[in-house]
């Protein structure tokens, strides 16, 4: 089931086209990732999905009605550059922002408790901001995002400025939350984290959106006609054979007599085709199919999209 | 919806009240005040004055008979020569009254040693002016001479009374002096509080946009409510102010000078108050000071009315700051545009001596018309008892242009909180309240 569907949205700022068309769907109890470099609009997006700015033209539906204030409530939203009221208690803050989002005090009270035993915090109550750590600041404001038991729940960066441990204990908070039947949207430029934790993403880049579609999906798309094969001595003889139908390729050096060969082919070359001829022109080691990572992916899409604009 | 708003209102409010520095300054600042208002008293208390002595060599034979002495000044009436006068060290001066000094008072002379005082001279010379006169006087022989002086001096004094409009009635009213420092004071309590909380809501903006808690407040309420709720946070603190020194105002009047002041000054006010000027003993200008100032149906409407404009020239300036604030970075970027805001308030208070000189001139009536000075000016004008359909006229206009301010003010804080790096000018707030 859909829980949010934005649909031809564009937004321009003073001259500067922020979004161009993109529509995503986010489907109920997933974890969605937003992905694009830095300035690519996301956060323009993740505003119109927030209802602070509006959108020049198009729409956003939240669970099946045209998004309205009122859906904040429904909305924990963890922005990427962090700031609480430093020179506010700790509890005292955190009680603000959850009557904010419409929690009546005394429910407010029960579920910050019960959210700072869990993260172990309950002694900061009574601490100013200012008296707190980056990192101690960063898990007070990821209580007050998901306090209210939102349906939709937004992190920009969630893991910037955590330890290992920390952020370990965060993702698991999330995949609890998840679990519970939120839906999360995530956007991160940490893609070994966007392989963890999504199910689906989209690519923003220069305002459009250029890659859509569930992760496993797009991997074994992108990953077609893709081997890793390690060998020793020379390939020159192997591609040569190949060549005119490369789409991809990459030599690293393993050890002192090994190297890997990541390789894309045209889909005119079958599997069978590239492990007879691997079989007779290398001095194999291994060979496989490569899903490309998501990295991999992030980078290559980017850069072909950017190819193709000049 | 609106108890977002509220929450908002008193984090804001609780946020500054509860503050040690506001209640310092609440309290001191009356004290402050008490303290230069009581200073020349306390200066005059505390001022010995030194006693001159001075010999008097009286060449005329007449003058110096009437010369008396003064709780500064002692004369001596000496027979010695100028010189050894001078050189005699028990006398801090010597006064030499010529021989025709009655026909030519400016044969006199006054020796000193060392700087003589400005009082001392005076106080010299009107007496040697009063004998001299006297003795004029007597030399045409006019009978009963000193009994027709005495009952010429006229000592006037005017008692200043304004017809009210409504009921034709006369009524006393403080005088034109009083009414003058009291429109003086508002104007500058006015303009203090104006930038100072005008400051403060520009500041508290720029320090969420700074330190970006301002986005997650506004993932809650629509960022209109968030500046809402901050200008009316901070105005409930300026209100708060203004509350506690109008208490402790009523209180002193009420209690503190009653029971300073000598009985027969009280009695005096009583009868002014009641219209009877005629049995008065003590000097005018005082009783009607102190009529005006514990007349507190009078300060009552005053205060009544400085609230009033306080409340709307708050809002039409913070609403102004709250928008300079939402577009820049830091605290020097505003400085530019906070200009716009600074310059009317300026303008306003630096006009507050010319409107109190002739507060009934064509320009006293439009300025204090004029939303963005009426607050000031408007204050200058009341004491002197204006009538009642202008400073209401001149409040509904403020407010009218607050409502139109806060109303821009909101369109372009929506576009300048989520706008960073470039410093903004004027030109550029102006397209962001045009924006859709």
């Amino acid at each position: 089931m859909e829980l949010l569907k934005v649909e031809h949205v564009s937004k321009e700022y003073t001259g500067h086209k922020a979004l161009n068309d993109v529509s995503i769907t986010v489907n109920q109890g997933r974890v969605y990732g937003l992905l694009g470099p830095n300035g690519a609009g996301k956060t323009t997006l993740i505003r119109i999905i927030n209802h602070i700015t509006a959108p020049d033209s198009g729409t956003v539906t939240f669970d099946g009605h045209t998004l309205c204030q009122d859906d904040v409530a429904q909305i924990g939203y963890l922005p990427e550059e962090r700031g609480l009221y430093k020179k506010m208690k700790v509890g005292e803050q955190a009680l603000f922002f959850a009557r904010l989002k419409g929690l009546s005090k005394s429910d407010a009270e029960l579920r910050l408790k019960e959210w700072f035993d869990r993260l172990e915090i309950s002694s900061w109550w009574d601490k100013k901001v200012e008296e707190l750590s980056k990192g101690m600041a960063q898990k007070v404001q990821f209580i007050i995002t998901v306090l209210h038991n939102p349906k939709l729940l937004i992190f920009d960066e969630p893991f910037s400025g955590f330890d290992p441990i920390n952020a370990n204990i965060l993702k698991n908070e999330i995949l609890r939350l998840k679990d519970n039947g939120a839906t999360v949207i995530f956007s991160t430029h940490n893609m070994s984290s966007v392989e963890s934790l999504c199910d689906d993403i989209t690519l923003i880049n220069k305002s459009q959106n250029i890659l859509t579609g569930s992760v496993a999906e797009i991997r074994s798309r992108l990953g077609a006609n893709r081997y890793r094969i390690t060998f020793a001595g020379e390939a020159d003889n192997f591609l040569s054979k190949l060549d005119g139908n490369i789409m991809e390729q990459n030599i690293e050096t393993v050890s002192q007599t090994e190297k890997s060969l990541t390789i894309k082919v045209t889909p005119l070359v079958s599997r069978r085709d590239m492990v007879k001829l691997a079989a007779e022109t290398l001095d194999l080691t291994t060979f496989a199919p490569a899903l490309p990572s998501m990295d991999e992916i992030f980078i290559s899409t980017v850069e072909q999209f950017n190819n193709s604009q000049k | 919806m609106s108890s977002k708003i509220g929450l908002i209102i008193s984090r804001e409010y609780f946020e500054r009240v509860y503050k040690k520095s506001f209640i310092i300054t609440t309290l001191l600042v009356p004290i402050i005040m008490l303290a230069l208002m009581a200073l020349p008293t306390i200066l005059m208390i505390f001022h010995e004055s030194d006693t001159y002595n001075y010999a008097v060599i009286d060449r005329s034979g007449i003058v110096a008979a009437s010369l008396q002495d003064t709780e500064t000044i002692q004369f001596s009436r000496v027979n010695m020569p100028i010189d050894s006068a001078k050189a005699d060290t028990r006398f801090d001066g010597v006064l030499v009254i010529g021989e025709n000094a009655i026909k030519n008072p400016s044969n006199i002379a006054l020796y000193n040693h060392g700087a003589s005082s400005l009082d001392t001279e005076g106080s010299i010379r009107s007496q040697l002016k009063n004998i001299i006169e006297n003795e004029r006087l007597k030399a045409y022989n006019i009978d009963n001479i000193q009994q027709i002086l005495s009952e010429v001096n006229a000592n006037v004094q005017i008692a200043t009374y304004r017809i009210a409009e409504d009921t034709g009635e006369e009524e006393a009213s403080s005088s034109s002096e009083t009414s003058f420092i009291t429109g003086l004071a508002m104007a500058f309590i006015l303009y203090m509080f104006l930038i100072i909380y005008g400051q403060m809501v520009m500041t508290s903006i720029i320090e969420e946009k700074n330190n970006r808690v301002l986005e997650i407040v506004v993932s809650s309420v629509r960022p209109e409510q968030l500046m809402m709720g901050k200008i009316l946070g901070i105005g409930l603190v300026a209100l708060t102010q203004i509350a506690i020194w109008g208490i402790l105002l009523f209180t002193a009047l009420g209690y503190v000078i009653p029971a300073l002041l000598p009985a027969d000054v009280l009695a005096d006010v009583a009868a002014m108050n009641a219209g009877q000027t005629a049995s008065m003993t003590n000097d005018m200008e005082m009783v009607q000071a102190v009529s005006a100032l514990t007349d507190f149906g009078h300060i009552a409407t005053i205060f009544t009315y400085m609230v009033l404009f306080l409340i709307g020239g708050f809002l039409l300036y913070s609403s102004i700051y709250a928008a300079i604030g939402s577009a820049v970075d830091n605290i020097q970027d505003a400085s530019q545009l906070q200009s716009v805001a600074l310059m009317p308030i300026i303008i306003g208070f630096v006009c507050a001596t010319v409107v109190g000189a002739e507060p009934n001139s064509t320009l006293a009536v439009v300025l204090s018309m004029i939303p963005f000075t009426s607050p000031m000016l408007m204050m200058v004008r009341i004491p002197y008892g204006i009538p009642t359909w202008e400073p209401i006229i001149s409040v509904i206009i403020l407010y009218i242009s607050f409502i139109a301010m806060v109303w821009i003010a909101a369109k372009i804080y929506r576009v300048g909180i989520f706008m960073y790096g470039k410093k903004p000018t004027f030109k550029d707030l102006i397209r962001w309240a045009r924006y859709k």
